[in-house]
């Protein structure tokens, strides 16, 4: 932002200064948004026809070629759509719900460095920012699924808060080896911890731990379809978004889509090295070349969640929660451990081989112990 | 800066008087929850930046989320049942330990030495870092009891949840 009002003072010096201002704060949020939201229309055209071929199928190709304009007639569709509130619903929360879904989905991205020297706001506190914003979307998700006055919908919105709150324990814990590392929680520093030919934090034993960790918790956290309970078609209609329809129901799948991609971005920045890649640093076209990179890697990111949507079956509400409790927050809690012995070991092939054996001895183990409560049969409370 | 500081403060006081004249319990929530972002937005004014991220992660996150597991649990949300309560001396009693405390506040706030000592521009990249040295040697007792005491309530949960398992 500063960089952008030092540009435009010296570029138009005659311009009054309460509209430099302006522009220099609207410009990145302008950019930003363009550029994720042409992203989000395009995604969604990109998992439905990576859906069609895992199911083998040809997903959309009547609108344009191959179906390329899909996403606009979708939206065109559900623009004119009529907008229905239920009678029993509470109007303003029912109103209001879809909205704060976007919300902190966008906020997210404000703290993502898209290239090198392409960042919205470099706040020092980046990722705690991040991390805490995206967990307010738990409250939007509550609100849907309470104004609906709709019993599917509370079940979902209960669903929900519970799978959020669970699996945002072990992702904040999965997130703090990479603060260990770098030592900064602003997300350009981390980026720049990360140089070198095998300086990803992916490289490295905690590291790998972690991203794993961390990519579980982020498809668990907006939803995506292994833990997509909240919205289970098959028990729940649509969950916490059933009583929505219109420009309303657009809104929650863009909330959803959004927030994928806002947190595929956040784990590209921590674990996978964000912009850097080779050429990134070059004088004239660095920012271009960094920008590549950055989509290239958020890109596989993304077609992994799809990938992972397209072939695991839905999981249980106990399998979901005891993952997250009984595998996910010891393992990374040793992983903690793991990251501190690499740092205090006296070379880094030491420090390689402990950290790796420890981590092994511990999902082993913790393999061992979970393999017999994980998958027995569940006995329901208020039935026989 | 100060139409942003009266426009937040007003929105505060707003979310604050709605928290708790509403009678729907869920729409004191989300009053209240207006109120807490106030509180965040002051703090990113100050350029408090953590706290204000940490207010959100709390505040927002968990807290909010908690009481709103509170309300699910209770009868009587929409505030409907019952009539209400008679706002008699005890609404003049609440004024006054209000505006004591507040008084109080104002007083102890301004002869603090925490005004003209804060380092101002705390956005500095050293001022996380300082938190969590401090956190780790001054004040790493206090940390430790509150960590026992978390995981002491962690467990005590577990362990009433379990005790109901049995019963049936």
């Amino acid at each position: 932002m500063d960089a952008i009002y030092q540009l435009i003072h010296d570029y138009c010096p005659t311009m009054p200064d309460w509209l430099a201002l302006a522009l220099a704060i609207l410009l990145p949020i302008a950019i930003v948004m363009g550029v994720f939201l042409t992203v989000f229309a395009l995604l969604t055209w990109v998992e439905r026809k990576a859906l069609g071929r895992i199911q083998n199928r040809r997903g959309p190709n009547r609108v344009g070629p191959v179906g390329l304009f899909q996403p606009i007639a979708d939206g065109l569709k559900l623009l004119t759509k009529e907008d229905i509130v239920p009678n029993a619903a509470d109007k303003v929360v029912h109103f209001l719900a879809p909205v704060l879904v976007v919300v902190p989905a966008f906020m997210v991205l404000a703290v993502v460095p898209v290239a090198k020297g392409f960042i919205a706001v470099d706040l020092n506190i980046g990722v705690l920012f991040a991390l805490a914003v995206s967990t307010a979307s738990v409250l939007a998700l509550f609100m849907a699924g309470w104004a609906s006055h709709n019993k599917f919908s509370l079940l979902g919105a209960m669903r929900g808060v519970a799978q959020v709150v669970s699996y945002e324990v072990p992702m904040v814990l999965a997130a703090v080896v990479v603060l260990m590392a770098s030592g900064s929680l602003s997300s350009v520093s981390i980026v720049e911890a990360q140089r070198g030919l095998t300086g990803w934090f992916v490289c490295k034993p905690w590291g790998l731990v972690g991203f794993v960790i961390f990519q579980l918790c982020a498809m668990a956290e907006v939803a995506r379809t292994p833990f997509d309970l909240p919205e289970a078609e098959s028990e729940i209609v649509a969950g916490y978004h059933t009583e929505y329809s219109g420009f309303k129901f657009a809104l929650f799948q863009m909330g959803e889509y959004v927030a994928a991609i806002t947190m595929g971005g956040i784990t590209v920045t921590m674990f996978l090295g964000g912009y850097l890649g080779p050429g990134c640093d070059l004088p004239k076209f660095g920012w271009l070349i960094s920008a590549c990179w950055f989509f290239a890697k958020l890109g596989i990111i993304v077609v992994i969640n799809i990938w992972a949507r397209g072939t695991w079956p839905r999981v249980r509400v106990d399998q979901l929660l005891g993952f997250a409790w009984k595998l996910l927050l010891p393992l990374s809690l040793v992983n903690i451990v793991a990251m501190a012995v690499w740092h205090f070991a006296p070379n880094k092939l030491v420090g390689w081989v402990e950290s790796a054996v420890l981590l092994a001895v511990a999902i082993v183990a913790l393999v061992k112990i979970n393999a017999g409560q994980t998958f027995e049969k569940r006995s329901y409370r208020f039935t026989s | 800066m100060n139409i942003v500081f009266l426009t937040l403060s007003a929105i505060m006081v707003l979310g604050a008087v709605l928290a708790v004249t509403l009678r729907n319990l869920v729409h004191c929530l989300l009053a209240l929850v207006v109120f807490f972002l106030g509180i965040a937005g002051h703090f990113f004014l100050l350029k408090a930046d953590f706290l204000g991220a940490a207010q959100i992660l709390i505040y927002i996150g968990a807290v909010a989320v908690l009481i709103l597991f509170a309300i699910m649990l209770t009868r009587n949300i929409s505030g409907t049942e019952g009539g209400r309560s008679s706002l008699g001396g005890a609404w003049w009693l609440g004024v006054g330990l209000a505006s004591s405390l507040a008084g109080m506040m104002c007083v102890f706030v301004r002869r603090s030495e925490l005004v003209t000592k804060l380092p101002y521009g705390a956005t500095e990249e050293g001022v996380v870092k300082e938190i969590g040295k401090l956190l780790v040697t001054d004040w790493v007792v206090p940390l430790e009891i509150m960590a026992v005491l978390l995981t002491a309530a962690l467990i005590g949960a577990v362990v009433i949840a379990l005790e109901e398992e049995k019963k049936r």
